[in-house]
């Protein structure tokens, strides 16, 4: 008898613990540039995450167990953000990371990460950060450069039909790459740039480089920089120089911080930007589906009235959740290797911000189809119009 | 060309202004504190602060801005430079300014992010002036009535003299009844409402942005050592050659010469002129 209560209470107590153990909140870690130089876009990105894991767990969790986000700041630096990684995979033992959320730290982080075989979801643009070889289980849902470059380049050469191009980049290394990596592509079409300049992200007046690239001949400015300061002073510069040139670029030049910078608002005319089709008004004036029902859903907590920054910032932290949630569900837990197998094996997967699509080897998921040319000037409730083609 | 020259000098005369800036603290506590850069940019944000949300007319908000120079020059010599100079003989004062620099950065950029915002036009102008705008003159102009100002009241005032008395011998002028630390204080709130007004002035330029300070303090430590520690006619001279020779170097070599061209300039005047172009070496007898 006494047998039989000792197997009974065991029973009881194995079967509590692995009840227990299936409402465990699963633990999501986020590092995110919250304060320092790159913190615009993170805030915002922070936003769609939050939003996100507040959804799913308001509508039960993932079978039944809710998300605990486990943010980090990392303050725009690379060494805080291995730091913060480290501490997240040993001490929080999250079950995935989301993040960095710019290039520079994910270069840093991402190999730390791997070698732990924890999941990631990366927000980093530059091209080599992710290696189905290296980094099996680093997952990108946001575009790459290469995306941006050859959607610009595409609309100066064949839309615009401009040949004689003026190239721009910063000296970081994320301008200069890009830059360079721009320049190639023009020259991989058979076109050499006019004129193409590196310039010091802080000097504070680039009047000279303008005029200097207008006397090359040049009919088209296409700058690549993150820096809002850069592209304000390129856009101020060659509106007071009287310089009606196109400018084609990096998004960073219709971000919404630089229209407060900009001299006059004429000034933001003819300029066109890498943007998305998930983020752009059709003919009519609408936005797709699933774009309006998240900037409605989530405009309280963006304070209410109309979207005062780029919300493709917000859409793409919100789908970085929702791509984790896809791949716990798909793989019925949070086991690494099983995650990785889910990530790999989805396929159109609809955000709000792309529809995502990954393979054994491929692990960027974010679409060409999905990037549009935008107008700087068309800017309304975060989002934009389609430049004229 | 003529772009170069102009531009270069407008960015040169900011970086005199922090060059002077550093001359008025050194004259006192021989402190050349790291957070000279931050007296502008504090200039830059609160100007742009209390243009766009208070609506203060231009001349109220640079007197705000000087006004906040000043309080943030007083409590630097309070936190990061008095206490540190009574305790020891050695060089902490750059760890503690460092610090107090970058505690001031962080705030800044807390409460009022990390984009740069928009400085509005300080004289009504259109844009279209050309090398005549205002955003090249206007930090010029400051940097030159800054450091007039600075030799006016060296020379014609009894504070002044006091300030020269602490530069040449600070234990003598004690002896002889200067209240040296409130002298001290005094030059950081000048030095403090100066570096505001050249912000304030120089906004057009850097926009409000609370990352402008280090450069500012690193370039203005540059133009300090190239025209000579002291000489605010060298703080003139050696900013200017730096601002010009930084946008040169920008325009004809290309922006990542940039840096290596400002403190290559710093290394050449060094081996050459240990003293800067305009500094006197004072020896002392024992």
């Amino acid at each position: 008898m006494t047998l039989r209560l000792i197997a009974f209470s065991l029973v009881l107590t194995v079967a509590g613990a692995a009840s227990g153990k299936d409402k465990e909140p699963i633990r999501i870690g986020w590092l995110s540039s919250l304060t320092g130089p790159q913190s615009t876009s993170a805030i915002a990105e922070n936003k769609g995450v939050e939003f996100a894991v507040e959804e799913i767990n308001k509508a039960g969790g993932i079978n039944g167990r809710p998300l605990q986000l486990v943010t980090r700041d990392t303050v725009s630096d690379p060494k805080t953000a291995v730091n913060f990684a480290k501490q997240l995979i040993f001490e929080e033992k999250v079950a995935l990371i989301i993040g960095p959320v710019n290039s520079g730290e994910s270069l840093a982080t991402i190999p730390v990460v791997a070698k732990e075989g924890v999941p990631n979801i990366i927000i980093g643009t530059v091209d080599e950060l992710v290696d189905a070889d290296k980094y099996p289980r680093a997952f990108r849902p946001i575009n790459t450069n290469r995306q941006w470059i050859e959607a610009a380049n595409e609309y100066a050469l064949k839309v615009l039909k401009r040949k004689k191009i003026a190239v721009l980049g910063d000296t970081t290394g994320y301008g200069t790459s890009t830059a360079k990596a721009a320049t190639a592509a023009l020259e991989k079409e058979g076109i050499k740039p006019v004129y193409t300049a590196l310039i010091d992200q802080n000097k504070t007046d680039l009047t000279d480089e303008l005029k200097k690239a207008k006397d090359a001949g040049a009919d088209v400015v296409m700058p690549w920089s993150g820096n809002t300061g850069f592209m304000a002073r390129v856009v101020n510069a060659r509106g007071d120089m009287g310089w009606n040139v196109p400018i084609v670029g990096h998004p960073t030049v219709m971000a919404a911080p630089l229209r407060k910078l900009v001299n006059k608002p004429a000034y933001l005319d003819n300029i066109f930007a890498a943007g998305y089709s998930s983020m752009t008004y059709d003919d009519k004036g609408h936005l797709p589906k699933a774009t309006k029902e998240l900037q409605e859903k989530i405009r309280p907590k963006l304070g209410g009235g109309e979207i005062d920054y780029s919300f493709w910032w917000v859409a793409l932290g919100y789908d970085t959740v929702k791509l984790a949630e896809h791949a716990i569900r798909a793989a019925g837990g949070t086991d690494p290797a099983a995650l990785q197998k889910a990530l790999e094996n989805t396929k159109n997967f609809a955000g709000v911000y792309a529809t995502y699509a990954y393979g054994p080897k491929e692990r960027n998921g974010f679409p060409d189809k999905n990037i549009v040319i935008n107008q700087a000037n068309s800017f309304k409730d975060g989002v934009y119009r389609a430049a004229p083609r | 060309m003529l772009t170069v020259l102009i531009s270069g000098l407008a960015s040169g005369a900011l970086f005199a202004a922090a060059a002077l800036v550093y001359n008025v603290m050194f004259s006192t506590s021989k402190v050349l504190g790291v957070q000279t850069g931050q007296t502008a940019m504090l200039g830059g944000v609160f100007g742009a602060w209390f243009i766009r949300t208070f609506h203060f007319p231009i001349p109220l908000a640079l007197l705000g801005s000087i006004f906040v120079g000043g309080v943030f020059g007083f409590l630097t010599d309070l936190i990061a430079v008095r206490r540190v100079l009574n305790r020891s003989d050695e060089h902490l004062w750059l760890l503690s300014t460092l610090a107090f620099a970058t505690i001031t950065q962080q705030v800044v950029a807390l409460l009022w992010g990390t984009e740069p915002l928009p400085f509005p036009r300080v004289v009504p102008q259109d844009f279209s002036a050309g090398l005549l705008d205002q955003k090249y003159w206007l930090p010029i102009l400051t940097a030159l009535a800054l450091a007039a100002g600075i030799e006016l009241f060296y020379r014609r005032t009894l504070y002044g003299k006091l300030f020269l008395a602490m530069s040449e011998d600070p234990f003598a002028a004690r002896a002889r009844g200067v209240p040296t630390d409130r002298i001290r204080a005094l030059s950081y709130v000048i030095s403090g409402a100066m570096g505001g007004l050249a912000g304030f002035m120089a906004g057009q330029l850097t926009f409000a942005y609370f990352a402008v300070g280090i450069t500012l303090s690193l370039n203005g430590f540059i133009a300090l050592a190239v025209g000579g520690l002291g000489s605010n006619t060298g703080a003139l001279v050696g900013g200017a050659a730096l601002g010009i020779l930084s946008a040169g170097a920008s325009y004809f070599i290309g922006g990542e010469y940039q840096n290596t061209v400002s403190v290559g300039l710093l290394m050449v005047v060094l081996l050459l002129k240990p003293a800067g172009l305009f500094g006197a070496q004072v020896a002392r007898p024992v």
